[in-house]
């Protein structure tokens, strides 16, 4: 059962009466999770678990203590409170502290749909059955994975701030293979309303996609130009916005930092189409009321037209650069200035190119650029005279991040839409749009499918 | 490198730890040890293990398990001349797991109590009895022994024990060793220890009790040059051990951190590595990484089975190749081990009452054997369970995972000059860095530390922005040399990713040091 804020209220309020220290956050977080796997067209795994969740973290004299449980009884809140309390007074100082926030007014924000939370086994079951039923008329394989959590929970600080909130997400992923393993296809979508979520529109594209790709072509690795789908731009890309830290640039260990303790902020890094923000009250991909530390989360443009406008100071660096804590990001936004292409007519635009829809392990290289490096997966095609020739094998690309939007290589932006990275499962959501971008670094092939 | 470094993790990859008790309660915790005392006094794991069992069996499951099991942690983070947190964190549950016609069903609570044990083992049943309408492939399992059994794990110093003030000036007294290098601008530090109290009750008639120490100690020196904007950072070679707190107390971690601190500032001056054919010496610190995702991953029976498609990938070993292909070269072994001393991933019995095991994967290079499972067994063609089933928590449902997977040393007594006096163009890497691999296990790529150019047989100067990219069994074939057993140490991974929902793995590799010839090195520094 998750916790109302009535519930919630009188948790944090329990825990906040066993402080005795100078200052505390306390918060509690439920959650009702499940999952179905199948592989193979079948299932392999299904279960589910229910959880309740407590963290205090207290200062005496501005010295500070953590401390967590999942035991619900008195006798061990009171036991966590004082285990914090412990390690606050043997610890030294906290150089960092900051009093906690007291009494805040949050817009709330509409993320929570209770069939998501409490899922049904036998539509969930049907649901998938139907996706395997698919794979197997089309002659594929198929794997993938069906996740639904509902999450509510409360913070609250000893200086009276109190902050309820309820969320849910469901994702499913389908990867359709050929039997003899020569091809692959992919499509993951997410939303927080199960309702929402179209299973049978991401069998169909795994499917397709595996169908597409048999009997592909291996192309020198080099620089081709390329389309991403949006679900390559989301592997990329879900996690760019939280990336932008204002401390990291001021210390000189950042993409945006410059020779001399400078930033780039007020520069043209990116495309002036591109716009990159966050904003809670987006009804397709809401984020969360509260930002870092609980500040009123508000909507933040962090490149505007494709100049950096803002980078992201948490309340102590806020304080030591005399600036306002930034109240986000919360969520991950990238859309054009200019009215979205659409893929066909990227595709058509495009003289010779290589047409992918999803990126595999991809690793920081080096932090100075934000060079990643990573592997196509499932789904890669090569475009001539404004059409898809062949399919391709796979390629690990060498890539900068900052490159990848830097005025000139972006051509094309489509419209955005609702996608999660696939290495985060599709826990992680973002808006993000195709992108055509003229150089795309592909430095070797990988027989892998 | 120190000897003493050297000697610690030859040591530690190899010798028996005494196996420790957990000592008296200090007095800076006793108040909430006392409380989970009580707490753990309160609930009869054994009774609840007959209401979830007796409950499964009347609702007609071939199969029911039930963990009882409480996990704890601690955190210490340092940053330069300040600690950022101290936390520790406990977490208390239980997962029952049926087998309903030939489908999975789990559920779990942190509610561990006698009616919550009921309905959550009728929740598990109803999960697989919806599923099972549509199944189309029983999932069925090999027998096993039935066990009754208490195990610890092989650590000296229970880091619970430890009081928080020792551990944080360690931490300090390491960023201040780092910061006396000029030019090494910021350090951070930590320690985390994870200690894990299993029970495990199934229809098999098995009651386990298992009691598992880990530490995961690191650190990170950054060296920047401001008038240029020009930063890198470099990470502690001593990673994470199946060890208690006698880890950090023995490990030379003042001297290594001096050294990063003086190889940081260096590497920033250090030649842009030139792409190309090079033969690598990689050292233990580095070769684990290229083990655990290269050897480790690919002979996992599950992936080959297509049963990770959707995420961590299929294989390349196809069970056709099993016995037939040459995966490497002929004087390598690799070895699966769930009963190595200190090893990450080392236990008593698996998540299905398995005794651990040691066996070959790959025999004098040959690709020999799979990491296998109760479920997974059937479908190898020895039908025999290595217990690899591992869940990270008490609400994760089980699942094949990796063992401890190690290359055995040479025979000979070859030393790491031995191996760097037989190449004329080369490159020593030192510590995991970048990773990157495909779904397949075919391709990937690596960075590392720090990087030494070798010269005629000689160690040279310092590189940078080295990564290697190569195919797995073109790279393991082209190893012709094998540092002995005193080369010999262990890395690992404290948090080893797969599966869907994702679950975490603490997994060891040891190796000695290794020779491979005409490797491609690309430059990372993009232009």
């Amino acid at each position: 059962m998750l916790l109302t804020e009535k519930d919630a209220r009188e948790i944090t309020d329990k825990l906040l009466s066993y402080v005795k220290a100078d200052d505390a956050t306390v918060n509690v977080g439920s959650e009702n999770y499940s999952h179905l796997r199948f592989a193979a067209n079948s299932f392999t795994t299904s279960g589910a678990r229910e959880n309740t969740t407590i963290g205090v973290t207290v200062w005496i004299d501005k010295k500070r203590g953590s401390s967590s449980t999942n035991e619900m009884d008195d006798e061990s809140l009171r036991a966590t409170v004082a285990q914090a309390e412990q390690l606050a007074r043997i610890s030294p100082v906290d150089r960092e502290y900051l009093p906690t926030l007291g009494p805040q007014t949050y817009r709330p924000v509409n993320g929570y749909a209770e069939g998501t939370s409490n899922i049904s086994l036998q539509n969930r079951a049907r649901a998938i059955n139907d996706v395997i039923a698919g794979c197997e008329k089309a002659g594929v394989i198929g794997a993938g994975f069906h996740q639904a959590r509902g999450s509510a929970g409360a913070s609250a600080t000893k200086n009276g701030n109190f902050n309820y909130a309820r969320s849910s997400l469901v994702s499913l992923s389908t990867t359709a293979r050929t039997p003899d393993g020569t091809s692959s296809g992919y499509f993951l979508r997410n939303h927080f309303d199960v309702a929402k979520l179209d299973s049978k529109r991401v069998a169909r594209e795994a499917i397709r996609k595996a169908l597409d790709s048999r009997q592909p072509k291996t192309l020198p690795p080099g620089t081709y130009p390329a389309i991403l789908e949006p679900q390559a731009v989301a592997d990329l890309l879900s996690g760019f916005a939280f990336g932008f830290d204002a401390r990291n640039a001021d210390e000189g260990r950042s993409p945006f930092s410059l020779p001399g303790g400078k930033t780039k902020v007020g520069q043209q890094i990116f495309d002036e189409r591109i716009n990159i923000y966050s904003d809670p009250w987006n009804p397709e991909l809401p984020g969360s009321q509260a930002a870092q530390g609980g500040i009123p989360a508000e909507k933040i443009y962090l490149v505007r037209n494709g100049v950096l406008e803002n980078l992201i100071y948490s309340r102590f660096w806020a304080k030591q650069k005399d600036k306002q804590p930034t109240p986000g990001p919360v969520n991950n936004i990238m859309e054009s200035s200019r009215p979205a292409s659409a893929l066909e007519d990227m595709i058509k635009a495009t003289d010779r190119g290589i047409l992918l829809g999803r990126f595999w392990y991809i690793r920081g290289v080096d932090p100075r650029t934000a060079l990643q490096t990573g592997l196509t997966r499932d789904g890669i095609w090569y475009i001539e005279n404004g059409k898809i020739k062949h399919p391709v094998t796979n390629f690990r690309f060498n890539q900068s991040l900052i490159q990848l939007l830097a005025p000139g290589n972006v051509e094309m932006i489509g419209a955005s839409e609702r996608v999660g990275s696939s290495e985060a499962q599709g826990g992680s959501s973002a808006l993000l749009p195709a992108l055509k971008v003229k150089e795309f670094h592909f430095t070797s092939a990988s027989e892998a499918v | 490198m120190t000897t003493s470094r050297r000697d610690f993790i030859k040591t530690a990859g190899i010798a028996a730890g005494v196996v420790a008790l957990p000592s008296a309660l200090p007095a800076w915790i006793s108040e909430v040890d006392a409380v989970e005392a009580a707490t753990a006094a309160a609930v009869d794991k054994n009774a609840l293990a007959d209401i979830a069992l007796n409950t499964a069996r009347r609702l007609g499951v071939t199969y029911a398990d039930i963990r009882i099991n409480r996990y704890r942690n601690e955190q210490i983070s340092t940053r330069e001349k300040q600690v950022q947190n101290v936390s520790r964190s406990q977490n208390f549950g239980f997962g029952v797991r049926v087998l309903f016609k030939g489908t999975w069903g789990f559920a779990s609570s942190r509610d561990v109590t006698p009616a919550e044990v009921r309905r959550i083992t009728r929740q598990a049943v109803d999960i697989a009895r919806a599923n099972s309408v549509y199944q189309r492939k029983r999932i069925t399992m090999v027998p096993t022994p039935r066990i009754v059994a208490t195990w610890k794990s092989a650590f000296e110093k229970d880091p619970f024990d430890v009081g928080i003030d020792d551990k944080i000036q360690l931490l300090l007294k390491l960023n201040e060793r780092a910061l006396k290098t000029n030019g090494v601008s910021f350090v951070s530090s930590s320690m985390g220890f994870a200690n894990e109290q299993k029970f495990y009750a199934s229809t098999d008639g098995s009651r386990i009790d298992q009691y598992i120490i880990r530490a995961n100690p690191q650190f990170s020196v950054t060296a920047t040059n401001r008038s240029t904007g020009d930063f890198l950072a470099l990470n502690s070679l001593g990673g994470p051990q199946g060890m208690g707190y006698e880890y950090m107390e023995k490990y030379p971690w003042l001297s290594e951190i001096e050294q990063a601190g003086e190889n940081a500032v260096a590497k920033l001056k250090a030649k842009s590595v030139e792409p190309g054919k090079y033969d690598l010496v990689l050292h233990p610190s580095h070769l684990w990484l290229t083990i655990h995702e290269s050897v480790g991953h690919p002979t996992e029976l599950d992936r080959s089975l297509w049963w990770e498609a959707d995420y961590a990938g299929t294989s390349f070993l196809t069970r056709d190749k099993l016995g037939k292909l040459q995966f490497a070269s002929k004087i390598m072994n690799f070895v699966a081990d769930r009963t190595q001393p200190v090893g990450l991933a080392t236990v008593g019995y698996d998540d299905e009452g398995v005794p651990a095991q040691r066996w070959h994967l790959i025999k004098d290079g040959v690709f020999v054997d799979w990491q296998t499972t109760r479920d997974l067994a059937n479908m190898s063609p020895n039908k025999k369970s290595y217990g690899c089933l591992h869940a990270d928590s008490w609400g994760s449902i089980s699942f094949p995972r990796m063992p401890n997977v190690s290359l055995q040393p040479g025979k000979e007594n070859t030393s790491l000059n031995d191996l760097v006096a037989g190449v004329e163009k080369g490159i020593l890497i030192h510590g995991d860095g970048s990773y990157s691999i495909d779904q397949q296990r075919y391709n990937f790529q690596f960075g590392g530390q720090t990087f030494h150019e070798i010269k005629n047989g000689k160690i040279g100067p310092m590189l940078r922005d080295v990564a290697y990219q190569s195919r797995t069994t073109d790279f393991w074939n082209s190893c012709d040399g094998l540092g002995g057993p005193a080369t010999y140490e262990v890395g690992g991974s404290f948090n080893d990713g797969k599966g869907e929902p994702g679950q975490s793995n603490a997994v060891s590799h040891g190796c000695p040091v290794a020779r491979f010839r005409g490797v491609n090195v690309l430059n990372t520094a993009a232009k």
